[in-house]
C-alpha cells in the first residue's frame, strides 16, 4: 500500500478550468487517504511543470502520482516518463481524464463535470495506492525478416532491410517474382515497363548478400510469435536442374504437347506445360506439373529435364514478418455487362496483356478493333455488393491504355462509360489529355447501369448520360472492355495461418490508417501493398519501405521490451477446462503440464492484456497485471463514492 | 436513341474551335455566363452536344445566338476548354448551315477559296472598266446601279430564302407549336434587337464595347443609306454631303479601334481572329476610308485625274457586297436579330 502520493490537476489552459473548477478538485481530494500532496498546474505537460514533478517525487520521497488531465493517448507516456527520471517505477503512475472524459464531455453542466473529475481522480487514486512496480517484459528478438510475396512491394520492402543490414527471406509462391506489376507494359509517369521494373528489383535481391528468395514456396504453418516466429515453407520442385539457355529452352517448349490457358496472359492465349514468360525472374522454365502429363517428350531433347525432384519443407526463423500477398483481380459474373455471354467482351487486365500482344493491328479474334468501349468501376463501388470500396487504380489505368492504344494502333476511337473519373493527383493530366486528344466520356449513376447487348451481330452500348440531361446514347463498339476492379486474395491461407484480420473490405487492416498504417494487431507482423487495400504502383512500393522500415524495428535491437500487463494463471487454482484457450483472440494460452496436472500457461510475448480470458475461468484463476479485482474494485468503490 | 458523331468536332474546328474536347463538364462556364439562364442554359450544353456531336440538336438550337462573346466562360473554364471560341464557331458553322448554296461554309473554311472569290471580283470590275475606256461618269453610274441591284438580289435570293431556313430548322423541324398571332408580337423585338443589340449589355463591363457597336451600326446603314438612296457621290445637296462624310468617318474609325483590339488580343473576343472576321473589319474600314477619300476628291476636284480611286472603292464595294454580305460574317447581324426574334416567338 503506497503511503506518499502525489496528485496534479490540470487546468489545460482553459480546456480543464472552464467547465471543471480544479481548485475545488483539488480541495476535494488532498485529504484522500495517502495523498501527500495535490497541486493544480496551467499546463502539467510543460517542461517546468515536468520538471517540479520530478523534483516533488525525489524531495519528498513519493511512491506514486496521478496527473489528472488530458487522455492517456496523449500523456500516458510523457508522465510515465516524468516518474522515471525520478527514478520511481513508472508502474507506479496512474493517469485521470478529466478532459476527454470530463470538461469536453460535459460542457453544459460545469457543477456534474467537476463532481466527475472529483470522483475520477479519486478512483485514480485508489488504484495507484495499490499499484506494484512492475519490469517490462524482455523478450530476444531474431533479427532477419521474413517477406510473403515477392510482387513489387515485398521486393521492395526486401532490398531496404538488405541495405539496413538484415537478413531476408523473401518467399513467393509462384514459381516467378515481380507479381502483377510483371504483367503490365509502359507504366505511369515513369514510363517504363512492369518487366523494367521488375528485372531491376530481381538484379538487386540477386546481388544481395542478404536476401534469401525462395519461389514456388508457400508458408504452410507458424509456431512463433513476435521476435521468433517459426515458419514452415514447402519448396516445390521447377523439375529442371542446372540452368540452360534459350535455344534449348525454346526446343522443349516446342515439343511440349500440352496446352493450357496462360494466367500470365489471363488467358487471352495458351502456354505448354512447361514454360517461362518473357517478362519475369528468374529465367529459368518450370514444368507445371499438375497439367504435365509425363509424356516425356521434353526429357528426349534435353538432359536438365528431372522428374526426380521433391518437394521439401524447410524452417524459417524471423522476428517478424511482413505480409505483401497483392490482390487479385475482380472476375465478373457470368453476364455482367456481357462477360462470358457476348463476344469481344474482355476484362482491362486481358485487355492490357491484348495489346502488348499485338503487334501491327489491333486483333482480337481475328477481327480488327477500331472502336472500343470501356465500362469503368466494375466490380467496384457496389452500393448493394461485397465490393464498397473505390479500386482506386482502374480509372488511370484504363485511360492510360486507351492513350496507349492510340498511340500504338491507328484509327481507334475509345468511348468511356464512368460513375465519375477518380484520376487523383498527378494522374488528372492523363484524363486531360485523353480528353483533349477527342476521347469520349459517358456518365451514368450506379441506380441506373448502362446495358450492354448484342442488335444484329453487333455489340449495341446504351447509357443515359447524365452529362447529356439523361439522354440515352448508343455506341456500337468493336469491344467492350469491363474495366474491373481489385478484390482480396481468395486463397486466405496466410489470414489463417497467421489469425490475420480482415477489415470491412476483406482486405488485411493496419492497426491505424493514419498513426500505425503497416502494424496489424498481430505483433510482429507488418503488411504492405495491395493485400492492405487498393493502391497503385507508387502506392504499393512506399508501403513496402514503410513495413520495412517498421518490421526492421522489431528486430533491430536483437530484444523486445514488451508490456508486462498481461494476464497471468494461477497454477493451483487452474483445473484445465480450456475456456480460457478458446476465449483468447490471440492465441496466447496454451495447455502445459505441472507435474501430473494439465494448467493454462500464458506465452507472455503473445499475451495483450485484453481480458478477455479472465470472466470465463470458472475458478477465477487468472488475474490481469495491474488491473487485479482488488485495483478494480477499489476504483468502482470511489467512483460509487463508497472510497 | 442518340448515335454519338465523333466526325462532328473535326468538321467544327475547321470553323475555329479548338481544344473543346477537354471539356470535362464542370459547368463553370454556364455557371459564370452572364445571359445564361435556367430556360437557356449554355455553353456546357453546347460544348457537349458538339463533342458528342449532336447535329440535330446544335442546327435546331439558338443558343449560340443568344451568346455575345464576352469571353468570361472563356477565363474561368479550369479546363481551357475555350467555352466562347466554341460559341463563336458555332454561330459560324450555323451560318453555313442556313445558307443554302453551300458558299458560306466554303468561304470560312477555305482561305484560297475566299482569296479567289475576292479576285474574281476585282478582275470583272477592271475587265469592265477597260470595256468602258475607263469613262468615269459611267463608271460611276454603274456602280451606284450596281449597288441597288445588288441590295435588292443579295436579300432576295441569297438572305431571305436562308432566314426562311432558319425558320424551318428552328421551328418547323422539330415541330414547335405556336400561334400565328406570336410573329406579330416579336417584331417589336426584332427591330429592336437589329438596331441596338441591347442583349449584349447585359455582359457584364460590356458597356462601351455595346456603345462602339451600336455607333457603327448607326454609321454604316447610315452610309449605305447616303450612298445608295441619297446617291452621296452624285449630291450636290451640302446636307447630303456632310452626312456622309459624318458616317464615313465614323464607319472607319470605329472599325480601326476593333482592328486595333485584335491585334492587341486583349480581350478574350478579340484573341482569337479567323480570316473572316479579319475580312469583315479590315473591308468595312477600306469601304467608309475609300468612300470618303472619294468624295474628298470629288469636292477638290481631284478624282477626274486619281480614276484609280475610285475603281478601288467600287472593287472593296462589290467584294463587300457580293461576299461578305450574304456569305461572310455581316450575316451574323441579320441571324441573330431574328434568333432573338424566333425565341421571342417561341418563348
Ligand atoms: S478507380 Fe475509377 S474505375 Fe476504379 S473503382 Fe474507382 S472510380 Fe471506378
Ligand atoms: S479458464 Fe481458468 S481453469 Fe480453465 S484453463 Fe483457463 S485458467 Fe485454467
Ligand atoms: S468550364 Fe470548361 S470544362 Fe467546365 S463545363 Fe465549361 S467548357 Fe467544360
Ligand atoms: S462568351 Fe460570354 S456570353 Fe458567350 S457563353 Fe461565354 S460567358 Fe456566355
Amino acid at each position: 500500500m503506497k503511503k506518499k502520493l502525489g496528485v496534479y490537476i490540470c487546468h489545460c489552459g482553459g480546456n480543464i478550468s472552464d467547465y471543471i473548477d480544479v481548485e475545488k478538485v483539488r480541495a476535494a481530494i488532498e485529504n484522500e487517504e495517502g495523498v501527500f500532496l495535490a497541486k493544480t498546474t496551467m499546463f502539467a505537460c510543460s517542461d517546468a511543470t515536468q520538471k517540479e514533478m520530478v523534483q516533488d517525487i525525489e524531495t519528498n520521497d513519493l511512491d506514486g502520482l496521478v496527473v489528472a488531465s488530458c487522455s492517456p493517448k496523449l500523456h500516458l507516456i510523457t508522465f510515465r516518463a516524468v516518474t522515471e527520471r525520478a527514478q520511481l517505477n513508472k508502474y507506479n503512475y496512474v493517469h485521470a481524464n478529466i478532459r476527454e472524459q470530463g470538461s469536453w464531455a460535459h460542457s453544459d453542466d460545469k457543477e456534474g463535470a467537476t463532481e466527475k473529475a472529483v470522483q475520477l481522480v479519486k478512483a485514480a487514486v485508489a488504484k495507484v495506492r495499490l499499484s506494484k512496480s512492475l519490469e517490462p517484459i524482455k523478450i530476444p528478438s531474431k533479427k532477419a525478416v521474413v517477406i510473403i510475396g515477392a510482387g513489387i512491394a515485398g521486393m521492395r520492402a526486401a532490398i531496404e532491410l538488405a541495405h539496413m543490414g538484415c537478413p531476408v527471406t523473401l518467399i513467393e509462391r509462384d514459381h516467378f517474382t515481380g507479381g502483377r506489376v510483371a504483367q503490365w507494359d509502359i507504366l505511369f509517369t515513369s514510363d517504363q515497363t512492369g518487366r523494367e521494373i521488375v528485372s531491376r528489383l530481381y538484379n538487386e535481391i540477386n546481388n544481395s548478400k542478404n536476401i534469401t528468395l525462395l519461389t514456388g514456396a508457400e508458408v504452410i504453418s507458424n509456431k512463433g510469435s513476435i521476435g521468433n516466429f517459426r515458419l514452415q515453407v514447402k519448396i516445390k520442385p521447377r523439375y529442371i536442374k542446372d540452368h540452360f539457355d534459350d535455344d534449348k529452352l525454346k526446343k522443349v517448349i516446342a515439343v511440349c504437347p500440352v496446352e493450357v490457358p496462360d494466367e500470365y496472359n489471363f488467358n487471352v492465349t495458351n502456354r505448354k506445360a512447361i514454360y517461362q514468360n518473357p517478362g519475369q525472374y528468374p529465367k529459368y522454365p518450370v514444368i507445371d506439373i499438375k497439367n504435365c502429363t509425363r509424356c516425356g517428350e521434353c526429357e528426349k531433347v534435353c538432359d536438365n529435364i528431372d522428374f526426380s525432384l521433391k518437394e521439401e519443407v524447410i524452417e524459417v526463423e524471423a522476428g517478424s514478418i511482413l505480409v505483401a500477398t497483392g490482390f487479385d483481380p475482380y472476375i465478373p459474373q457470368d453476364g455482367e455487362f456481357g462477360y462470358n455471354e457476348i463476344d469481344n467482351v474482355i476484362t482491362l487486365p486481358q485487355f492490357k496483356r491484348l495489346i502488348d500482344l499485338c503487334h501491327n493491328d489491333l486483333l482480337f479474334n481475328g477481327k480488327a478493333i477500331k472502336s472500343i468501349a470501356y465500362i469503368y468501376c466494375v466490380g467496384s463501388r457496389q452500393s448493394e455488393g461485397e465490393n464498397k470500396y473505390c479500386s482506386r487504380y482502374c480509372c488511370t489505368s484504363a485511360i492510360h491504355t486507351s492513350i496507349q492504344v492510340k498511340k500504338n494502333f491507328k484509327n481507334v476511337k475509345n468511348f468511356h462509360f464512368t460513375r465519375g473519373i477518380r484520376t487523383y493527383g498527378k494522374q488528372e493530366l492523363l484524363y486531360y489529355e485523353s480528353q483533349k486528344d477527342g476521347d469520349i466520356y459517358l456518365q451514368s449513376y450506379e441506380e441506373n447501369p448502362l446495358m450492354v447487348s448484342t442488335e444484329n451481330g453487333k455489340i449495341c452500348v446504351k447509357i443515359n448520360d447524365i452529362l447529356t440531361g439523361n439522354r440515352e446514347i448508343s455506341v456500337e463498339p468493336d469491344l467492350v472492355v469491363l474495366v474491373t476492379g481489385i478484390v482480396p486474395r481468395s486463397d486466405t491461407s496466410i489470414s489463417q495461418i497467421f489469425k490475420l484480420p480482415g477489415g470491412r473490405d476483406r482486405f488485411f487492416n493496419e492497426i491505424h490508417p493514419k498513426l500505425r498504417p503497416v502494424e496489424t494487431v498481430i505483433d510482429g507482423i507488418t503488411i504492405a501493398g495491395t493485400c492492405q487495400g487498393p493502391k497503385n504502383v507508387t502506392e504499393s512500393l512506399n508501403s513496402g519501405l514503410s513495413a520495412a522500415t517498421k518490421s526492421f524495428s522489431l528486430v533491430n535491437k536483437g530484444e523486445l521490451e514488451l508490456e508486462p500487463i498481461i494476464a497471468e494463471i494461477d497454477k493451483n487454482k487452474c483445473t484445465w477446462c480450456g475456456e480460457c484457450e478458446k476465449a483468447c483472440p490471440f492465441d496466447a494460452i496454451r495447455m502445459v503440464k505441472q507435474g501430473d496436472k494439465d494448467v493454462a500457461a500464458i506465452n507472455n510475448s503473445v499475451c495483450k492484456g485484453c481480458g478477455m480470458c479472465l470472466p470465463v475461468c470458472p475458478v477465477n484463476a487468472i488475474n490481469l497485471i495491474s488491473y487485479s479485482d482488488k485495483e478494480i474494485e477499489s476504483m468502482i468503490d470511489s467512483l460509487a463514492g463508497k472510497g | 436513341m442518340t448515335a454519338i458523331n465523333t466526325d462532328f468536332g473535326k468538321d467544327l474546328s475547321k470553323y475555329g474551335a479548338f481544344d473543346f474536347n477537354a471539356c470535362y463538364n464542370c459547368g463553370t462556364c454556364t455557371a459564370v455566363c452572364t445571359l445564361s439562364t435556367e430556360e437557356d442554359s449554355f455553353p456546357r450544353e453546347m460544348q457537349r452536344f458538339s463533342v458528342l456531336g449532336l447535329e440535330d440538336d446544335l442546327k435546331g438550337s439558338l443558343k449560340p445566338w443568344l451568346c455575345y462573346y464576352c469571353g468570361q466562360c472563356t477565363t474561368y473554364c479550369p479546363q481551357n476548354a475555350n467555352p466562347g471560341e466554341l460559341m463563336m464557331s458555332l454561330r459560324r458553322w450555323l451560318i453555313s448551315v442556313y445558307d443554302w448554296t453551300g458558299l458560306s461554309g466554303l468561304l470560312y473554311k477555305s482561305l484560297p477559296a475566299t482569296t479567289a472569290g475576292m479576285i474574281l471580283i476585282a478582275a470583272v470590275v477592271l475587265f469592265y472598266s477597260f470595256s468602258v475606256d475607263f469613262d468615269l461618269s459611267r463608271i460611276m453610274h454603274t456602280g451606284h446601279t450596281f449597288e441597288i441591284i445588288a441590295i435588292v438580289g443579295v436579300f432576295s435570293i441569297i438572305l431571305l430564302p436562308n432566314l426562311i431556313r432558319m425558320w424551318w430548322f428552328i421551328i418547323l423541324k422539330p415541330r414547335i407549336q405556336v400561334p400565328v398571332i406570336n410573329y406579330l408580337k416579336a417584331l417589336w423585338d426584332l427591330i429592336v434587337h437589329m438596331f441596338t443589340q441591347k442583349r449584349a449589355l447585359g455582359c457584364d463591363d460590356n458597356e462601351l464595347r455595346w456603345f462602339e457597336h451600336f455607333i457603327l451600326v448607326l454609321g454604316y446603314l447610315g452610309l449605305l443609306f447616303t450612298t445608295v438612296f441619297l446617291n452621296w457621290f452624285s449630291s450636290d445637296s451640302v446636307f447630303v454631303i456632310v452626312m456622309g462624310y459624318i458616317v464615313s468617318i465614323i464607319v472607319f474609325t470605329v472599325t480601326l479601334i476593333f482592328v486595333y483590339d485584335r491585334i492587341r488580343k486583349k480581350d478574350e473576343i478579340s484573341k482569337y481572329s479567323q480570316p473572316s472576321d479579319w475580312l469583315f473589319i479590315i473591308w468595312l474600314t477600306a469601304m467608309g476610308l475609300s468612300a470618303f477619300i472619294v468624295r474628298l476628291f470629288i469636292d477638290t476636284g481631284l478624282l477626274e485625274n486619281n480614276k484609280w480611286l475610285y475603281l478601288v472603292h467600287l472593287i472593296i464595294l462589290a467584294q463587300w457586297a457580293l461576299i461578305i454580305v450574304p456569305f461572310g460574317k455581316w450575316t451574323h447581324f441579320l441571324y441573330r436579330s431574328f434568333a432573338m426574334y424566333f425565341h421571342r416567338v417561341i418563348s
